[in-house]
């Protein structure tokens, strides 16, 4: 059992930090934050560059095949800074999916897109009724001769504005079985209605009006299809686990140079007891987050069960230290904490993101109780 | 990274558990799993068995008749210890004591001491605190006075475990009124029945009387008995109590009682339907499991010396600070799974599912689970309250 990071990783992890410590002070990401697509075109390509697109590509499609700590490494780093530019649905989420797919033309076409920079893939997969409920797809759609006819709407697709494709998923007509299909955005009758969410990033719902498919644009279909999206999303809920880290460290860094400098009754904030607590008690939280985070990872390839169970367990502690450590923050702060102007209520909105996107600590409780897979 | 055991330490789990399921008596393994009531002639017999074994102090030297295990096999015995209902060490004499011995101790006093530990023969009891000293050991009062080749004591300690049932005790003396607090300090053993010791049990809310005052009244002890140099007694209580850094995570016990919470879970019944299966309770249990799973791998990235940009004393006092918490929820959750059961009253001398007055159909585990849920409130407070501990936190950790 080895904690320590490798020196390639070491390497991916020190230059994360210093493209980022570069390219996205708070003032560059207020600006990304007010513009049209609401990040920068040009720092995608340069994570292209850097090869970041492409860590999670397999190496037979034409990506680096990298470790998923790697991931990891990249999301933490992504955390500190509140990056706004699509990453995770892109790199983490839409590539796994895409590589399990055993659609062989779409996956060596799609991921060598990924990987170069050219091509933005979200998943429009959640609906009005589903909640967090994977199963419950009304999106509907009807086999014909050559393909299918879809129908249904989509709600909160993270990062489908800016997305050049989408993973549909629908339900087949007659079978109910679960099926993946892969659209460009722009297709007639497709309709993309983007919304901001609370943490600057945007979603979409996705209205999708009698498209006609063909079968080539299904990328996986019944339990298969299942088992591609709840492994693929696992990887991304570990991976935002990751950028949630990142975030809280920078939480607990923000409000302790707040409470040096701040001066009240004659003396700096720090001096206070009841203060100096608040931030142990944050500390305990990011602590044990980074130890259920390396659980985690060290169960992403195991069995489906042992997997979603740790998992699971991991949303569950890090989300619960999100809260914590994002109001503490706050509170901490004082009023200076509930300014749009200042660097703390952006970290805690990005949290509570996290918080609630694929499976709340609810969601997560139940599937952890379920499992079978604990102490 | 790697976050595997090697296959060598797998092998290694594989031939502790063997022995275990071999060598572990039925009847010991009983008292471990009831807990409430053990019979301590078991227990000591049980550290007899891993001592022929040469596994009765794993963390010891070799020469001591210790092993070289890494703190990672260390971490997997104590895990199939904890598995099989095995008992524990007898901490205060394997793991207190017993490293300061061994690192400051004289030549007579390892050779006279530590077979005995080993063995299970003589058991420790230890006396650090005093009425006016809790968290704060730096204000001890106890006071040791050299008289030609003895020491004679005077003062009281209190909240010592187990004083009565121990044949020995350790204890942290002032021998020099006048240097700084901390300097003025010695570590001395004592026989328990030494003239002039009296112990007075402490009943505490859970019924027992587990913990006890200690007086001393002109107590003579041999000079001999002082460990190391006087008024080096503050370092190495100290030195002690960094030793086994992991050890107050409680993570063995704390998964032992959560996995006894899920059995009384599985065994109680809520309209019909077993507790554990209800959504509320299903969703407590897993609340509190998120976390301890949590916590072993806080333990865990100790044990495998992760490099961490914080201070390891910071890091050690978050593990304590989750780990006497987490004794909490996992106890409170027996409770919680018995409902009513919960509040019977037992008494150690009475409650045993072998006895007449027992009545048919109460769960096996009920006994005493009220009582350690009351016992654990004392987690967060002995050993370095938890305020103590986020003051630690604080200064090393965040540079307060």
């Amino acid at each position: 059992m080895d904690f320590s990071l490798s020196e390639e990783q070491q390497m991916l992890s020190d230059g994360a930090e210093k493209f980022l410590a570069a390219h996205y002070s708070f003032e560059q990401r207020r600006a990304l934050l007010s513009s049209e697509a609401g990040f920068s075109e040009q720092n995608w390509q340069t994570f292209a560059e850097l090869g970041w697109l492409a860590l999670a590509v397999p190496e037979d499609a034409g990506g680096l095949g990298g470790s998923f700590i790697d991931t990891i490494l990249i999301m933490e780093a992504m955390g500190r800074r509140l990056v706004l530019e699509p990453y995770a649905t892109t790199a983490v989420l839409a590539t796994r999916v895409i590589a399990q797919s055993r659609n062989r033309e779409l996956r060596s076409s799609l991921l060598s897109q990924i990987a170069q920079g050219t091509c933005r893939v979200a998943l429009a997969h959640g609906e009005l009724a589903s909640r967090y409920d994977m199963r419950a797809v009304q999106t509907c759609a009807r086999p014909e001769q050559d393909g299918y006819l879809i129908d249904g709407v989509k709600v909160m697709a993270f990062d489908a504005p800016s997305a050049h494709k989408l993973i549909v998923s629908a339900s087949i007509a007659d079978t109910n079985e679960i099926a993946l299909f892969l659209l460009d955005a722009n297709t007639l009758g497709v309709t993309v209605r983007s919304y901001p969410l609370i943490d600057g990033t945007r979603a979409a719902d996705v209205e999708v009006a009698a498209v006609r498919v063909n079968r080539s644009s299904l990328l996986a279909t019944g339990r298969e299809a299942l088992e591609v999206l709840d492994e693929a999303i696992d990887r991304l809920v570990l991976a935002r686990v990751a950028e949630g880290l990142g975030a809280m460290e920078v939480v607990l860094q923000l409000a302790t140079e707040h409470l040096r400098s701040r001066q009240q009754f004659g003396q700096p904030l720090i001096r206070f007891q009841a203060l100096q607590h608040r931030l142990a008690e944050m500390f305990v939280e990011i602590q044990e987050t980074r130890s259920i985070l390396y659980r985690g990872l060290a169960h992403i390839e195991a069995p489906a069960a042992e997997r979603r169970a740790a998992v699971s367990a991991a949303k569950v502690v890090a989300a619960n230290a999100g809260r914590i450590v994002g109001e503490q923050g706050i509170q901490l702060h004082g009023g200076v904490g509930m300014t749009e102007e200042y660097q703390v209520g952006h970290y805690f909105k990005r949290l509570i993101a996290l918080e609630k996107a694929f499976g709340d600590v609810d969601y997560h409780l139940e599937r952890l109780a379920g499992s079978g897979k604990g102490v | 990274m790697n976050f595997e055991f090697s296959p060598e330490d797998e092998a290694f789990r594989a031939e502790v558990r063997e022995f275990i399921r071999a060598n572990l008596p039925a009847e010991i393994a009983c008292d471990a799993r009831r807990w409430f009531n053990p019979k301590v002639d078991n227990y000591r017999r049980w550290q007899g068995i891993l001592a022929a074994r040469g596994w009765g102090a794993p963390h010891w030297p070799p020469e001591y008749g210790g092993t070289d295990w890494s703190a990672i096999r260390r971490h997997i015995f104590m895990e199939e210890i904890y598995k099989a209902d095995a008992p524990d060490f007898f901490w205060q004499g394997t793991h207190m004591l017993a490293p300061v011995l061994i690192a400051f101790g004289s030549a007579d006093q390892k050779s006279r001491f530590l077979p005995k530990i080993l063995n299970g023969e003589e058991s420790w009891c230890q006396g650090f605190s005093e009425p006016g000293a809790g968290s704060d050991l730096a204000t001890l009062r106890t006071a040791a006075k050299l008289e030609g080749d003895h020491y004679i004591i005077n003062g009281q300690k209190i909240w010592t475990s187990d004083a009565r049932e121990s044949d020995w005790g350790f204890f942290l003396v002032r021998t020099d009124p006048t240097v700084k607090p901390q300097r003025g300090l010695s570590f001395i053993v004592a026989r328990m029945d030494t003239p002039g010791i009296r112990i007075r049990p402490i009943r505490t809310i859970d019924g027992r009387e587990e913990l006890n005052e200690v007086f001393f009244d002109n107590v003579r002890v041999p000079q001999a008995q002082l460990v190391g140099e006087p008024g080096m007694g503050w370092t190495y209580a100290k030195y002690l109590l960094d030793k086994e850094r992991t050890a107050s995570a409680f993570l063995y016990f704390n998964k032992r009682h959560l996995q006894k919470a899920k059995a009384l879970a599985s065994e109680q019944f809520a309209g019909g339907v077993r507790l554990i299966d209800t959504p509320a309770f299903s969703r407590k249990v897993a609340r509190v499991e998120a976390d301890l799973l949590a916590l072993e791998w806080s333990v865990l990235r100790i044990l495998a010396q992760e490099k961490n940009k914080y201070d390891l004393n910071a890091v050690v006092s978050a593990l304590k600070i989750r780990g006497s918490e987490m004794q909490q929820r996992v106890t409170e959750l027996q409770i919680d799974a018995l409902g009513p059961l919960a509040l019977r009253h037992f008494e150690r001398r009475d409650a045993t599912i072998d006895d007449p007055t027992w009545m048919p159909g109460w769960p096996e585990l009920a006994i005493g689970a009220s009582s350690l849920f009351l016992f654990e409130r004392a987690a967060t407070i002995y050993g370095g309250a938890r305020e103590v501990q986020k003051n630690i936190i604080a200064k090393l950790a965040i540079g307060s």
